[in-house]
């Protein structure tokens, strides 16, 4: 049957959560491309711990291990948590161990270049190499788990292979023993500056006590660590918040005339602004009158019946409007359409002016509701046919 | 006071200087040479407080005719006033040009012409006159905004006028004023003359042949002098558009026609627009000013939004009303309006008065009633059926209640009304 309905067939649940997902599909793309980066930043991130080769700690990333060890062996080991306090300990005889270096300002620095003894650097920062280890620069990171000394300091052939996990490599200058060489560079520096040795160590593992008893991590830790008298350990606390000394703002870094270019600027702007602003006489507001159209209830009525397939009703109205027309036509009285007695006169009326039989135009004229869409459509195309019959005999 | 776009490029322009030269003083001298701009060009601009305005023009155009008004701008001061001047108008006033330049020198006038071409019917007031006068350098402006007080009233089209001429010699056919001397129809006694060939013998006036020697015949004319009372209904049923103009508008339209015409066939007009109060009325206008009086107060005229209080109009029409006379009611014919509010009065009206109703009918139902196709057209095309059905019962209800139904499109509604009035003055039924 063709309905010749207009409104398209209802969606199926599953088109509706189809056309729903190609709407929202951007937001959720970006959604799931945010979160994939989210976590591969945190898994990338090096997980370093607020107690990680700290001497006091015992948890696995701790060094506590290593000092009680050199404490055994007659090395009394000195933990100090600032750089001044680390200088003030240190004496031509000790050696300054230094980790957590990040943490360190740049005045700490330059206090710990002034300081006596020798210096024992674990995961150094650049601005400490430079300032404490002159001529050592970072030359990326190696993997390379395990590792052979392979040179003539005698910390590191006492050790044999140490287990350094993920480690800094780095250039060494020439007159520095390089040992532990992955890819071509050292991952052990140690050289003379002045009169002090500084030892360049990039990994912490070799201290940590989880990794104190793989390989030869502890002869190695406690043989540089412990090769003078005492050892301070130094690992700087975190700087207290708002101590931002040697740290300039962007303000700050910004030169004067640039500043004063932006404030000439928003005053331009300002200006501009104004000038847009001000209209030339006012917004002029007026009532708009009413627009409703005339044949809206008709056009309503229309599509309520088409809402409820109101064929019955609208079979009838069509019916009753021929039949006003054809009355007139067929010299019968005006009140004869509405009255159902007159039924037999007008067919047999029609009948004899159309080419249709009695039985046709009695049931188009006064027929049941027609039972389909398309009935109801063939109906409206036979009452024209009889009027336009009726009109042309 | 107005500041312009030459004085912000100016401070742009300054912004590259604090570059060069770095220093607070920088700024400060270019924001020192931007204010001394300033306050040079306020001080040189020309005086916009003194200036004085005068209008003259039109007060009254027909809708979709263009109007024209001048503004005259007077400058007593004692500085050239070079500005750029608006004339504020309401958006329906449609007024060109926005904006003009006047450059008047001191002492002396100018005229500013504006065309109007309004968009819908009623009064427009002039809002109030912007004037922005820049001073020499061009960086800031005095502006002002003053008051201009003109009305223009936009009176209704009255497209039917072009039908008058022809309804005019339908009535000379009438009234007997033709220049074929015929025997008028009517039954007034106009005057008796001699007879000639073709007269009806039948109005021969045998008295007066007898004291004659001439057959002498007498002549009729239609009555005159009768009254007609035209009703605008202004309620919710005259907003609705047929095609794009409001039913009140084509209400307005027959009624000037008819109004126009049964001046010229002497009988006496007066109108009234109600919808639950007298919003216009025309009463006792002499024939020669009744069409200006009509299209005066036709021109504020707008729909309300209310129900229409047929009580209340038939009750100021049967107080206002002694003699007998025509009332033509125009109005929607909206079944379920008529049931509630004219229909159980019209006994009242009927019984005093002729009354005749005149009905805009929506050639979009006659056009949903012809479609056809697919099951939208015959639904369409049943509603339309349905909607012609409830207008044809109530016509024929208002018909046994002895109402003159005059129910035709937009474009044919003013000559049909034209051509009933004509019909009830023929049969003398006036």
């Amino acid at each position: 049957m063709v309905t010749g309905l207009a409104a398209p067939p209802e969606p199926t649940a599953r088109q509706v959560a189809g056309r729903r997902f190609r709407t929202a599909r951007g937001v959720v793309l970006a959604l799931a491309a945010l979160i994939i980066v989210a976590i591969a930043l945190a898994a990338l991130k090096p997980t370093a711990r607020e107690t990680d080769l700290d001497p006091a700690s015992p948890s696995p990333g701790g060094s506590r291990a290593l000092a009680e060890i050199l404490r055994q062996h007659g090395t009394p080991v000195t933990v100090a948590r600032s750089a001044r306090q680390a200088a003030e300990l240190a004496t031509s005889d000790s050696v300054t161990l230094v980790t957590r270096g990040e943490r360190l300002t740049p005045a700490g620095i330059d206090r710990l270049r002034a300081a006596p003894g020798d210096l024992f650097l674990v995961q150094p920062t650049q601005d400490m190499l430079a300032a404490l280890a002159p001529g050592v620069d970072e030359a990326g990171p190696s993997f390379e788990r395990t590792g052979a000394p392979g040179c003539a300091v005698r910390a590191a052939i006492l050790a044999g292979d140490v287990e350094f996990g993920r480690s800094e490599t780095y250039n060494a200058p020439a007159g520095a023993a390089s040992c532990y060489v992955s890819g071509g560079h050292p991952r052990l520096v140690q050289l003379p500056v002045g009169s002090r040795t500084v030892t360049v160590l990039g990994a912490g593992a070799p201290l940590a006590n989880d990794m104190l008893d793989s390989a030869g991590n502890a002869a190695l830790a406690m043989d540089v660590a412990g090769a003078r008298a005492s050892v301070v350990w130094l690992i700087p606390d975190l700087p207290p918040p708002g101590d931002d000394s040697g740290r300039k703002s962007l303000g700050e870094l910004v030169p004067f005339g640039v500043k004063l270019f932006f404030l000439e600027l928003l005053v331009a702007v300002a200006l501009l602004a104004l000038w847009r602003a001000r209209r030339l006489g006012p917004v002029v507001a007026e009532a708009l009158p009413v627009v409703v159209r005339s044949a809206e209830t008709a056009e309503g009525r229309a599509r309520l019946y088409r809402a409820h397939r109101a064929r019955d009703r609208a079979a009838d109205a069509l019916r009753s409007g021929v039949r006003e027309r054809l009355v007139p036509l067929l010299g019968l009285p005006r009140g004869a359409a509405q009255d159902p007695a007159a039924a037999t006169e007008i067919v047999t009326a029609v009948a004899l002016r159309t080419t249709h039989d009695q039985a046709t135009v009695h049931a188009a004229l006064y027929g049941p509701a027609p039972d389909g869409d398309a009935a109801l459509v063939a109906l409206s195309d036979l009452l024209d046919d009889l009027e336009r019959q009726v009109r042309e005999s | 006071m107005a500041l312009t776009g030459r004085l912000g490029l100016l401070a742009l322009l300054g912004c590259a200087l604090p570059i060069l030269l770095p220093s607070w003083w920088t700024l400060l001298a270019v924001w020192a040479v931007l204010a001394a701009g300033v306050a040079a060009d306020l001080a040189l601009a020309g005086n916009v407080r003194a200036l004085v305005f005068h209008r003259s023009g039109d007060t009254s155009v027909r809708l979709g005719e263009p109007a024209r008004v001048a503004l005259t701008v007077e400058n007593p001061g004692r500085r050239r006033v070079r500005a750029l001047l608006r004339d504020v108008w309401p958006p329906s006033a449609g007024a060109t040009p926005r904006t003009a330049r006047i450059d008047v020198p001191a002492g002396e006038r100018r005229r500013v012409d504006v065309a109007l071409a309004p968009t819908r019917r009623g009064d427009r007031h002039a809002v109030t006159v912007a004037v922005r006068s820049a001073g020499p350098l061009g960086l800031a402006a005095r502006q002002l905004s003053r008051e201009a007080p003109w009305r223009v009233r936009v009176l209704p089209a009255f497209p039917s006028r072009r039908h008058l001429p022809a309804k005019l010699s339908k009535l000379r056919e009438l009234t007997g004023n033709h220049v074929a001397m015929v025997r008028g129809q009517g039954t007034e006694f106009d005057s008796l003359r001699e007879y000639v060939d073709g007269d009806d013998v039948r109005s021969i006036d045998w008295r007066a042949t007898a004291r004659r020697a001439d057959v002498v015949v007498r002549t009729w004319r239609p009555e005159r002098d009768r009254r007609l009372y035209l009703v605008l209904d202004t309620g919710r049923t005259s907003a609705g558009r047929v095609g794009d103009v409001p039913r009140l508008d084509c209400s307005m339209d027959a009624a000037l026609l008819l109004g126009a015409l049964a001046s010229r066939a002497g009988d006496r007009v007066d109108l009234l627009a109600y919808d639950r109060r007298v919003r216009a009325r025309v009463e006792g206008a002499s024939r020669t000013d009744l069409l200006t009086a009509m299209v005066q107060a036709m021109a504020p005229l707008e729909p309300e939004l209310v129900e229409s209080d047929a009580a209340g109009m038939v009750s100021a029409l049967l107080s206002r009303v002694r003699q007998r006379s025509l009332v033509v009611l125009l109005t929607e014919l909206n079944e379920a309006a008529f049931e509630e509010g004219l229909l159980p009065l019209l006994p009242q009206l009927t019984a005093r008065h002729i009354v005749m109703i005149a009905s805009v009918a929506d050639p979009r139902v006659a056009e949903m009633a012809a479609s056809r196709g697919d099951l939208a057209a015959v639904y369409d095309a049943a509603a339309a059926e349905r909607a012609r059905a409830e207008r044809g019962r109530l016509v024929a209800e208002l018909r046994s209640y002895g109402v003159e139904v005059v129910d035709a499109p937009p474009d044919d509604l003013a000559p049909a009304l034209a051509d009933a009035y004509l019909a009830l003055k023929a049969a003398g039924r006036l």
